[in-house]
């Protein structure tokens, strides 16, 4: 025990000074969610010694229900962070530069999951019904197909009637929603494991309806990019990080495992994360880490014909930049 | 005693060259550093000059000044060291967000004092005060439940709420439910205390009036517990408004103040989020105010009402 | 006081016991009440969900859609439905999990994870600096156990707690003796705790991570702020507790400020510190499970909690809550029994 606190001391006292001024060949990254499969191109990497053959220090940082990356980064407690665009456009408009440097997720994970027997069947069934929406930056997508399909989501006649949920598939259970906000590689998982099989559910996956947005990518801070010296070092972060996401799509289930290493909570599971990981290949599958000038402006374009609340109320200038990817992967 | 005494150098108290050479030692480190020194010692003497006055008005100033002055110093240190929005906002920015928010604030209030925290409050203070009243009689229930009760309290919301969200559901009754958990105990405790309060001799006196047990109850022993109850229940204003709160973060429609909190610092608008905490503040004291004149005017003879 | 109209014990360890059983009969009795309400009422709670999971697994339920059933009473659906009621008990994502799952996933989660646990002894086969096999540490030190969470979660609420006190004492004297302070802090220290910790946990953390303090001193900093006020509280009222006689006493003997202070206001403000100590813990643990929401949720009960909530394993969940309402009963315990240790030492037991 006492070896352990003082390894812990150790540990946490390495990372602040690891993190501290970011010279060097030192990286922090901040995901944007526990320690799970979804983030497991990294820890292939930091585990396969992939970042130590560019001769970079890695730190992974957790992220969690209260952790807003942008925040992360604007205080200067990480170098890169992982965030789902509609977010960062968002931070960028009030006041944080933030810049796209990578896209390892060529598609979006986001669905909606409802049960089939309250009659919906496509989406202008939705009105009128009960729909669980992640807030902390993952409503975005939703509000603006909402605003596209022309369902008022304040409460109002004819709408739809949001509850705020959690990051659990009870309220689909239990039935106090008649959606709910899924991702196709955790929660959708769930909802089958509690017994539901898929003949009892009618999903809609955003991408299938035009207006997935683009999840995952990497941003930094805008000032950082004028000194080469931090290019240099997020080319060869973006690098070994492609390298293992590839490794990770070859060997899904040897990658949960070492994912399932990394886990403190010790509350994942073996199978869980496997399946995940499963899930998440289908997402990265096709990227190399460069970002979609298409898939980019198809994101922007969803998130302004917000209609009444828009996301982001400007086109966006000098998002990203494909200077890392270009530097990482050679033109 | 005089701030202003002759003790000291030249004729000043040595707190005062204390402070001084505070400030031009800040001023030596970073202008800024020594601008807001300077701003507190100004204004910690004017307090301590209206401190020594004995007019109510005097009196009243002196937080409000003390307040002020952390206002000042906060507006002034994000805009001297160039605070970013995100991380800290300014008060004149958390102000613009107050008046341009004035309905959904409303709503937000409505939603998680008035239908989640007060109806929690009334129906926990009830709760607790009918189970003291229950367990009046039995010595051996009251040591049973105390360590249970105990314990109950004990238990984390961030465990609790979403828990009770899963029971109650996603509306105001799982804040109340919340609300109940979290003052039960407080108020069941001071109630149970109250109950004993009587002094044998004021019981004797109900005895020799032929009282029954629930006379004796409600018209000497009740009324005698109501400064423990009124300690209870002024401490349960604050928690009960914090739970409210909290357990929207686990769930809830979109009105509310937990929600609006939590949404607005997920979209980095960290003004609506002071905004929100201001109204917080304010509701809280204000609970707590009402209280305490509650229990100005209904335990005006006890010792602590009398100054 | 009590002492005095108490006989002196007589056999000392048969009578202790008898007292022992005493004081908890009634908690045994009322605990025992209460377990078997909430056995009872597993069934009911989980009645719907299970009724759900049975019609859609094709059995005959009255009435078959689940609007309909959204719409019926729980004691009618009861009625009509009585082949469900043993199923409801043992649902595998209970809204209520039985007592016994929660005891034994409490159980599993503890010494159910050691491993070829033996004592080595400290000779030629011992693996490490105590007498047990490395099996036997699995218990305290594997990532799955709720003791190494319960104590990653109790270590910054100590140093919370002990920072959060000296505060509130510090904070308590400048306010019985200050005037200024008295009338300037106070009315703020109590405004403060209006303010939800939940929200200003993650911005206090992104601060403190900017000037570069990790790990475990900006939970402990979280922690501190919601002990410190019960101790100011209590402090201000303890050291203001010394009645006019006593304070004359003190100046009859000519003491000056600080000896009036360290002795006569001090000791009598213990009994009040106390109390506050035991409340001011409590919240110490809370204000600690609150603060590993924004730190990444890696270890800690709060982080145990929260994990089990998001892959839904409702019983995980309260294994880590029962866990911690009894670490934070421990705590008070330990500050009652060092309380009774030195009270009854000063004389001043109640």
């Amino acid at each position: 025990m006492k070896h352990l606190m003082t390894s812990a001391l150790a540990l946490s006292m390495a990372a602040g000074m690891a993190q501290a001024d970011g010279n060097g060949d030192e990286v922090t990254l901040q995901l944007q969610w526990v320690t799970q499969a979804q983030f497991a191109g990294y820890y292939v990497a930091l585990e396969n010694g992939f970042y130590e053959d560019e001769g970079l220090d890695v730190t992974i940082q957790p992220g969690g229900p209260d952790i807003a990356p942008p925040q992360v980064l604007a205080g200067g407690g990480a170098d890169v962070m992982l965030n789902w665009m509609p977010s960062a456009l968002a931070a960028r408009e009030r006041g944080l530069p933030v810049v796209n440097i990578a896209q390892p997720f060529a598609r979006s994970g986001l669905m909606l999951t409802c049960w089939a027997d309250t009659g919906i069947s496509e989406p202008a069934d939705l009105a009128g019904n009960t729909i669980g929406v992640w807030f902390f930056g993952n409503e975005y997508p939703f509000l603006s197909w909402m605003s596209q399909l022309g369902i008022a989501t304040d409460g109002s006649e004819g709408g739809v009637t949001v509850l705020q949920q959690g990051f659990n598939v009870d309220p689909l259970l239990q039935r106090q929603a008649d959606c709910i906000s899924t991702m196709t590689y955790n929660e959708y998982g769930q909802v089958l494991d509690a017994g539901v099989s898929e003949d009892d559910l009618v999903t809609f996956k955003y991408e299938d309806q035009g207006v997935a947005t683009l999840e995952d990518g990497m941003w930094v801070l805008e000032e950082n990019l004028e000194d080469p010296d931090f290019v240099d070092r997020m080319a060869r972060f973006v690098r070994a990080s492609m390298r293992g996401w590839d490794w990770a799509e070859e060997n899904p289930e040897d990658a949960a495992m070492i994912v399932l290493d990394y886990d403190e909570t010790g509350a994942q599971t073996a199978a869980h994360q496997i399946r995940m990981m499963g899930e998440i290949s289908l997402l990265t599958a096709g990227s190399d880490g460069r970002l979609d000038e298409a898939a980019y402006e198809r994101t922007v374009a969803t998130l302004l014909a917000g209609g009444s609340d828009p996301v982001i109320t400007a086109q966006p200038e000098g998002a990203w930049t494909s200077v890392v990817t270009d530097m990482a992967l050679g033109n | 005693m005089s701030v202003v005494a002759n003790r000291g150098f030249a004729g000043l108290n040595p707190k005062i060259w204390m402070a001084a050479a505070a400030c031009v030692a800040g001023f030596a480190y970073d202008w800024r550093v020594g601008l807001l020194l300077t701003i507190w010692f100004v204004a910690w003497g004017v307090n301590v000059v209206l401190s020594g006055q004995r007019s109510r008005a005097a009196r009243l100033a002196v937080p409000v000044i003390f307040g002020v002055t952390l206002l000042v110093l906060w507006q002034i240190s994000v805009r001297a060291f160039g605070v970013n929005q995100v991380i800290l906002p300014a008060p004149s920015d958390i102000w613009t967000a107050i008046v341009q928010n004035v309905p959904i604030l409303w709503a937000d209030f409505m939603q998680t004092v008035v239908k989640g925290a007060l109806s929690g409050y009334v129906i926990g203070a009830a709760l607790a005060i009918g189970t003291a009243i229950a367990v009046d009689r039995s010595q051996f229930l009251q040591r049973g439940l105390l360590p249970v009760g105990n314990f109950i309290a004990a238990l984390p919301i961030v465990g609790t709420a979403p828990i009770l969200v899963m029971w109650f559901g996603f509306g105001w009754q799982s804040k109340a439910a919340v609300v109940v958990v979290m003052v039960f105990f407080p108020i069941l405790v001071n109630a149970v205390a109250g109950l004993k309060a009587t002094e044998a001799m004021q019981r004797d006196l109900m005895h020799t009036y032929a009282a029954s047990y629930w006379q004796g109850l409600f018209k000497l022993r009740l009324p005698a517990a109501l400064p423990f109850i009124f300690n209870g229940l002024k401490v349960c204003t604050t928690l009960a408004l914090i739970g409210a709160i909290v357990a929207e973060f686990f769930g809830s429609p979109i009105v509310g103040m937990g929600f609006r909190i939590k949404t607005s610092f997920g979209t980095l608008e960290l003004a609506m989020v002071w905004a929100e905490i201001a109204v917080s503040a304010v509701a809280g004291s204000g609970l707590y105010g009402l209280v305490a004149l509650a229990e100005r005017r209904m335990t005006f003879w006890h010792p602590s009402q009398q100054r | 006081m009590s002492d005095l109209t108490q006989t002196a014990p007589r056999s000392g360890l048969s009578l202790g016991l008898l007292n022992v059983a005493r004081g908890a009969l009634p908690v045994v009795v009322v605990v025992g009440l209460l377990l078997g309400i909430w056995l009872a009422a597993v069934g009911p709670m989980n009645f719907r969900l299970a009724l759900d999971q049975a019609s859609r697994g094709g059995a005959d339920v009255v009435p078959a859609t689940p609007q309909e059933q959204g719409q019926t009473g729980l004691i009618r659906l009861m009625l009509d439905n009585p082949s469900v009621l043993p199923a409801a008990y043992v649902f595998e994502r209970p809204r209520l999990p039985r007592p016994q799952d929660v005891l034994i996933e409490m159980r599993d989660n503890t010494v159910g994870l050691a491993r070829g646990c033996e004592w080595t002894g400290w000779g030629a086969e011992a693996e490490n600096w105590t007498g047990f096999s490395d099996g036997c540490l699995r218990v305290v030190n594997n990532r799955r156990s709720l003791i190494f969470h319960a104590w990653k979660t109790l270590a910054p609420t100590l140093v919370g707690f002990a920072i959060g006190t000296g505060l509130g004492i510090l904070l308590a004297v400048g306010i019985v003796h200050n005037r200024t302070m008295d009338l300037s802090v106070m009315p703020w220290a109590i405004a403060s705790q209006t303010i939800p910790i939940l929200a200003i946990a993650p911005m206090v953390i992104v601060v403190l991570n900017a000037v570069g303090v990790q790990g475990l001193l900006p939970k402990s900093l979280i922690s501190s702020y919601l002990s410190f006020f019960p101790v100011v509280v209590g402090m201000v009222k303890g050291l203001r507790s010394p009645g006019a006689m006593e304070l004359d006493l003190m100046r009859t003997y000519s003491g000056s400020g600080a000896q009036v202070f360290w002795k006569l206001r001090l000791p009598a403000s213990l009994p009040y510190l106390f109390t506050s100590l035991k409340i001011g813990i409590a919240a110490a643990l809370v204000g600690t499970i609150v603060a590993e929401l924004p730190t990444g949720a890696r270890f800690g009960l709060g982080a145990r909690l929260l994990t089990g909530s998001y892959y839904g394993q409702t019983v995980q969940i309260w294994a880590a809550l029962f866990t911690a309402a009894i670490s934070a009963a421990l705590l008070v315990w330990i500050i009652g029994a060092i309380e009774r240790r030195v009270l009854t030492g000063m004389g001043l037991a109640r």
